[in-house]
């Protein structure tokens, strides 16, 4: 189940997988894939299963077919690691996904620009559409809200009888919001919400506001 | 042969014990064993020996013609222990006017010492598990040990409980390849698998068990224990884990003996007392000491010293005094909270009175009320030595794929032979062809199968079929990551000028702020900043209250011991002039506690339930001690919320266990459906979200045993945070898409053996399926319950959609 919500008068849906649907854009934002991880650990002899690579582009090609958006603009951590053979997997991917692809290059992405522009995909530093600033790093800056990755934010909760709870989460303050991690094989950093900020934590396949 | 060491003996003054001869005698007969004798029992002399007097034997000419090279390897769990061994070596082998030369290897040692001994390695060698794996990943190691013709394993008892263990078997199934003439020893502490401990040792149906001998020392030496009885009962605490309430009654029996160790059993613990002690008497300043394994190396010996000098009245402790060491002018020794166990305790209590025919004197201070019920257990199990078990390991896969890299990295090997080697083992004697080959498979592809964008990289394969590392970067980290403790992170502690003062776990020292101020080694510091792997800090004059807290510690009472436990409650309700005086002691307690509710009998099984602004608690007591509640407390929650939803917290200790949820739990459903009964047991316990939790938990020690998770260079280090997120993540993929993988698998399989006992929790539930359920709707807290319901570690387990929790959560979420 997704979560609308209204930032500066544009609508967007929140989907649990982790990526952001811009409905008047037909843009599709998804941060911190980190993809390649996997084959960089086997790489250098840790033994995570193979099979974690695909895990990856079928979450991808899930969302990609809930919203068939026109644009998808990666908010950096695309690849995770240097240049390793998953990039033949990726070249697949982009082969058969119609979507306009971008990415806002991210402190991991340090794959050649050139390899990405030999698949067609630009790079930016960041991004300003309309009132709107893309990057990977949080930013503050006067009048932009600023979309975000970089720190996969994640929230605890406390309950009656001492419960409590961690779960990934859109990390909305006054004029930013930071995306969790979109990728399968990554961890999380909790933070902790002030007075003003929203929190729409990922709850198995639901957005919740919390 | 051996008139040269009762010659000697008499040089000293000393006369050998009937156990010291048997060894010789043993030894020089050719035959393998185990000696059972306790520390400082002269159990060094009695093995040292005879592998000297061999020597002599085959080398007539012993005096002039020294024949160079490796003859025997001591190993010892704690390097600690290394300068001990080596001394009596040394005094042996300088008197019979030999010229062996005996060396140390361990971590500790410099690597200009490692590359001189590569060179020419000492006649006797004294190294760990790990140091001795150490030199099996160095090329050319056959030849190193091709002379060697004894091995022992000093405290084998500690090891064999253990993966280290594990990584001696193997150790061991290799030296019995390559040196034709080896003898294998150990000596163990007692324990009540004696036997099996020799099995463990030798292997199982090896030669070398069918020509061995079991050694038992019998030193009937006398231990009286003695309770602290606090004198006004009604102001003793219900809960707690400090004694601080009983300070003062240990101050008399420190001023009247020569020196008294006190024993915690956490180093914070240790950190308190000695501060507290000083605090409420500066009189003893600079005649007390404290002793932990986080404080420096020296400041460790010069206490060791110290003891031996008798220049100190008192020194506060931990575990890192259990072993080793003798420390003659030690009296009486206090322990401070409950031991866990019984040979724990009895290896305290045998740390002083070492004056022959002096008795060994012990204290037991409880630290909250419940536990002078095991200060009464306890002396009942020292009479009868009701001695715990130490459980070995079985199929531990994340250490053979470690010793299989370690063969691999240097000279390579081929699968046939270490297959046949490896069967032998206790450990992997029921390997199959079947396993074999996945391990193979696992060390060469990273998987079952080859697929052509692969990149995995670890062991090769030669044309000839030998299995080996070719690349120096694997190479290099796999020997940094040779051993099986997995700890936390620890952080050097030092002075901005460099001095240095111990270590401590990252976890408290990442709370800390600059100039914060915690106490530590009995200091006060101000933390300035984190360098490295290095926390620097300077003299403060402020005090403090922090004082880091370590893991561990939290040991569970064997079944021995909670059936004595038991037998001290039941006792409660018999004739006073009966009673223990531990037990008269508690009157108060015990008729508080029958106000709400009532101190069971031996056919009946308590249920108390009861609500505060934590939630409603509802408490079980089946007495068996802190493992098993843990999983009968998981396994009830479980297949309480098959009759409803529910989401609860766990807790437990060794007298029973709590779930604490938000909503009140239906008992009398929980009666009617037989919820205690013993089967499905293991299926359930399965499906229970905490065995899914603690299996997590075991799988990070597994991801780095097997190399699946590195740990970092020394001193570079990755954060053990990292550590424990890569771990986790790997965890939860191999949950999603292999769950056949045998490391995965070894999680839940370890959690079920070694953790939750899962043999011993049949038998408790079996027990309580023939007691009287008396439950309990109390209107506040007992004080049985008291020191379960303040326990803020906890595990948690739910089933209710997550969704639903998340919205009754959302109301409390503040800030």
């Amino acid at each position: 189940m997704t979560q609308e919500i209204q930032i500066l008068g544009q609508e967007f849906v929140l989907h649990p997988l982790g990526g952001l649907f811009w409905k008047e854009k037909s843009m599709l934002l998804i941060s911190d894939v980190h993809l390649g991880k996997v084959a960089h650990f086997r790489k250098f002899g840790a033994a995570v299963p193979r099979k974690a690579i695909h895990k990856n582009y079928v979450l991808l090609d899930q969302i990609v077919a809930e919203f068939e958006p026109f644009q998808i603009c990666f908010l950096g951590d695309l690849f995770h690691s240097s240049l390793n053979k998953e990039w033949d997997l990726f070249e697949n991917w982009v082969a058969k996904t119609p979507s306009e692809l971008i990415l806002v290059s991210g402190n991991h992405d340090i794959i050649s620009p050139l390899k990405f522009e030999q698949l067609g995909i630009p790079i930016y530093n960041e991004l300003v559409v309309e009132g709107f600033l893309l990057t990977h790093h949080p930013e503050q800056r006067d009048g932009l809200f600023n979309f975000c990755g970089h720190i996969h934010p994640a929230i605890r909760l406390r309950g009656f009888g001492r419960q409590n709870l961690r779960l990934a989460c859109f990390f909305q303050s006054q004029n930013q919001l930071i995306f969790p991690a979109f990728g399968a094989f990554t961890g999380t950093h909790t933070l902790h919400p002030k007075k003003g900020d929203k929190v729409f934590a990922i709850v198995e396949d639901e957005v919740i506001q919390v | 042969m051996y008139h040269i060491a009762e010659s000697w003996f008499q040089q000293q003054g000393w006369s050998p014990f009937p156990f010291q001869k048997q060894s010789w005698g043993a030894f020089l007969d050719g035959k393998h064993g185990l000696l059972n004798a306790p520390t400082g029992s002269g159990k060094t002399y009695a093995l040292w020996f005879p592998i000297v007097l061999d020597y002599i034997n085959r080398n007539p000419g012993y005096k002039t013609k020294h024949k160079k090279g490796l003859k025997a390897i001591w190993i010892t769990p704690l390097r600690a222990l290394s300068q001990e061994i080596r001394q009596s070596a040394e005094r042996i082998t300088k008197d019979l006017e030999t010229q062996m030369t005996v060396g140390i290897r361990t971590g500790d040692t410099t690597t200009s010492e490692r590359a001189r001994q590569k060179k020419s390695m000492p006649d006797l060698l004294i190294t760990t598990p790990e140091s001795l794996h150490l030199l099996l990943s160095s090329k050319g190691y056959k030849t190193v040990f091709k002379n060697c013709s004894a091995i022992v394993v000093d405290e084998w008892h500690e090891l064999l409980g253990s993966k280290r263990g594990v990584q001696m078997e193997l150790g061991l199934s290799r030296l019995k390849t390559i040196c034709p003439n080896l003898r294998i020893w150990g000596i163990s502490a007692t324990i009540g698998n004696l036997e099996q401990a020799r099995e463990v040792l030798l292997g199982p149906s090896s030669p070398q068990l069918a020509n061995s001998v079991l050694i038992k020392a019998n030193l009937n030496k006398k231990i009286a224990v003695k309770s602290i009885i606090p004198s006004k009962m009604e102001t003793f605490p219900w809960r707690g884990h400090l004694g601080l309430h009983l300070l003062e009654e240990v101050v008399p029996i420190i001023n009247n003996s020569k020196t008294t160790l006190l024993f915690t059993n956490t180093r914070g613990q240790c950190e308190i007392w000695f501060q507290k002690i000083l605090e409420k008497h500066p009189e003893y300043a600079g005649e007390i000491a404290m002793h932990h394994g986080s404080i420096n190396k020296d400041t460790r010996l010069w206490v060791e010293q110290a003891i031996r000098n008798e220049s100190l009245k008192a020194v506060v402790c931990t575990s890192s005094l259990d072993l080793g060491v003798d420390f003659a002018p030690v009296e009486t020794v206090v322990q401070i909270g409950g031991p866990k166990g019984v040979a724990r305790f009895l290896q305290r209590a045998g740390r002083s009175g070492h004056r022959p025919g002096k008795e060994s004197v012990i204290y037991f201070l409880p630290t909250h009320a419940i536990e002078l019920i095991e200060a009464s257990a306890m002396q009942k199990a020292v009479l009868n030595a009701a001695v715990e078990d130490r459980t070995p390991y079985l199929n531990s896969y994340d250490v053979l794929i470690q010793y299989l890299t370690t063969l691999a990295v240097s000279d390579g090997f081929y699968p046939d032979e270490i297959f046949n080697e490896v069967k032998q083992t206790f450990c992997f004697q029921t390997l199959t062809h079947d396993i074999w080959q996945w391990l193979l498979n696992f060390l060469v592809m990273g998987s079952q199968s080859l697929k052509s964008y692969d990149e995995y990289k670890k062991v090769e394969v030669t044309e000839d079929g030998k299995f080996k590392v070719n690349l120096l970067s694997i190479a290099r980290r796999h020997r940094f990551q040779i051993g099986t403790i997995v700890g936390d992170a620890s952080l050097s502690v030092r002075y901005q000028k460099g001095g240095y003062i111990g270590t401590i776990e990252e976890s408290f020292i990442s709370k800390m702020n600059p100039g914060d101020v915690f106490t530590f080694a009995g200091r006060n510091l101000e933390f300035i900043r984190i360098k490295g792997m290095t926390a620097q800090v300077r003299n403060s004059p402020k005090r403090s209250n922090k004082i880091p807290s370590w893991m561990g510690g939290r040991l569970s009472f064997s079944a021995k011991m909670s059936e004595l436990l038991r037998q001290e409650l039941y006792s409660a309700e018999q004739a006073l002039d009966t009673q223990a005086p531990e037990i008269r002691a508690l009157a108060p307690m015990f008729a508080k506690q029958r106000e709400e509710s009532i101190v069971p009998q031996p056919d009946q099984f308590l249920i108390e339930t009861f609500k505060t602004n934590d939630g409603y608690h509802h408490i079980f007591y089946p007495f068996e001690g802190r493992a098993i509640h843990e999983g009968m407390s998981s396994l009830l929650a479980y297949r309480i919320s098959l009759l409803s939803p529910i989401t609860c917290s766990l807790a437990f200790n060794d007298y029973g266990f709590e779930l604490l949820s938000d909503k009140s739990i239906d008992i009398a459903a929980v009666l009617d459906n037989n919820l205690f009964t013993p089967g499905y047991m293991l299926s359930d316990l399965q499906k229970s979200l905490n065995s899914n939790e603690m299996a997590r938990r075991k799988f990070r020690d597994i991801a780095v045993i097997s190399g699946m998770v590195f740990t970092g260079y020394p001193e570079k280090g990755v954060k053990m945070k990292h550590l424990q997120s890569s771990s986790q993540l790997l965890f939860d993929v191999f949950k999603d898409i292999e769950d056949d993988n045998l490391l995965y698998q070894q999680a839940f399989t370890e959690t079920f053996e070694h953790q939750l006992e899962e043999g011993r929790l049949r038998l408790a539930l079996e027990r309580i399926g023939r007691q009287e359920i008396i439950w309990k709707q109390c209107t506040n807290p007992t004080p049985f319950s008291f020191p379960i319901i303040t326990d803020r570690l906890r595990e948690k387990l739910s089933n209710e959609k997550l969704a639903d929790r998340i919205k009754r959560m959302t109301k409390l979420l503040t800030k």
